[in-house]
């Protein structure tokens, strides 16, 4: 999922920075607001666990491989916009430092993972728990749902964004399909992974989990 | 921190090269990306423009397994000390 150094036409690195950048600014405001040491403390656990999670591939003979996301555990703990705060911790540390996904793909790896992952799942959780009722079953239907669709969209969008490109006129109808069959395949774990998670946060600490509650951020 | 919460990322850190260095390399880890990048002939330039001594979670002079390991510790310990800062700096503005 983490595009390298040299998948992306300049004009897409620059285009997703943008929005990336963009997004980033408009929840600058709900930050400022909500901040408190309570919040960061959760947000830096969830990366941290997150980051380790992460190092976790799996390798699956003869196939495609896939390593845990957590985007959409992260929008359904601590709401989209927190969420987002702490993928965006995990996939800059993993840029920066361990040279984790291009520096001129941060933007893309950012909007893929720490924004269009996050609130798709947050959203799907929210949508599902409305629907079915707040229960260990709903909660883990959501996460399944959530992190299954949120991975899976963010794997198109990764293969829109490596596939539209000057040079590939039709790229993105080879790339898109790869990765939106692959994801919606392999999602399935970090849907599963997800939903559990979720169900043993809420057995311990329910009122952690901010898609649970009305207030959204 | 929760000791629970970093009992489970030390463990997760410790067994995460059986996946991500031992059984990677057996079977060769292959993400979509990777799959899709070859269909259009996309080149991984990272290591032609590599600027971290860490590159892709290995430390110098160390076997692939302690080095991933290690990485693994450093990335957690930068993420909790960014946030052990920003609390700080709430803290102070509180």
């Amino acid at each position: 999922m983490h595009i390298p150094d040299g998948f992306l036409d300049p004009l897409w690195s620059i285009a997703t920075y943008g929005v990336t950048i963009a997004y980033f600014a408009s929840i600058l405001k709900i930050l400022k607001k909500t901040f408190s040491p309570e919040k960061v403390s959760l947000l830096t656990v969830l990366a941290a666990g997150i980051f380790a999670a992460q190092m976790l591939n799996w390798p699956l003979p003869g196939g495609t491989s896939l390593h845990f996301v957590g985007g959409a555990l992260a929008g359904i703990m601590l709401g989209p916009v927190y969420g987002s705060l702490v993928l965006a911790l995990v996939v800059t540390v993993q840029c920066l430092i361990f040279h984790d996904g291009g520096i001129t793909a941060l933007g893309a790896n950012l909007l893929n993972m720490a924004i269009v992952d996050v609130i798709i799942g947050y959203v799907v959780y929210r949508a599902i728990v409305k629907a079915m009722g707040l229960s260990n079953k709903s909660r883990f239907i959501g996460g399944l749902l959530g992190g299954w669709l949120g991975i899976t969209l963010a794997g198109i969008t990764c293969g829109i964004e490596i596939g539209f490109s000057p040079q590939f006129p039709y790229g993105a109808t080879i790339t898109v399909p790869v990765m939106g069959s692959w994801h919606a395949l392999l999602g399935v774990i970090e849907g599963v992974i997800t939903g559990l998670i979720i169900v043993y946060v809420a057995s311990k600490n329910p009122e952690i989990i901010l898609a649970d509650k009305v207030k959204k951020h | 921190m929760p000791r629970k919460a970093l009992l489970t990322i030390i463990a997760l850190i410790i067994i995460s090269p059986i996946f991500g260095v031992i059984l990677a390399d057996i079977v060769g880890y292959h993400e979509p990306l990777d799959v899709a990048a070859e269909k259009l002939g996309l080149k991984d330039i990272s290591e032609e423009i590599n600027w971290t001594p860490l590159f892709d979670y290995s430390v110098p002079g160390l076997n692939p397994v302690v080095g991933y390991i290690i990485s693994g510790f450093i990335g957690v310990s930068i993420i909790l000390a960014i946030g052990y800062t920003l609390m700080k700096l709430i803290g102070e503005e509180h």
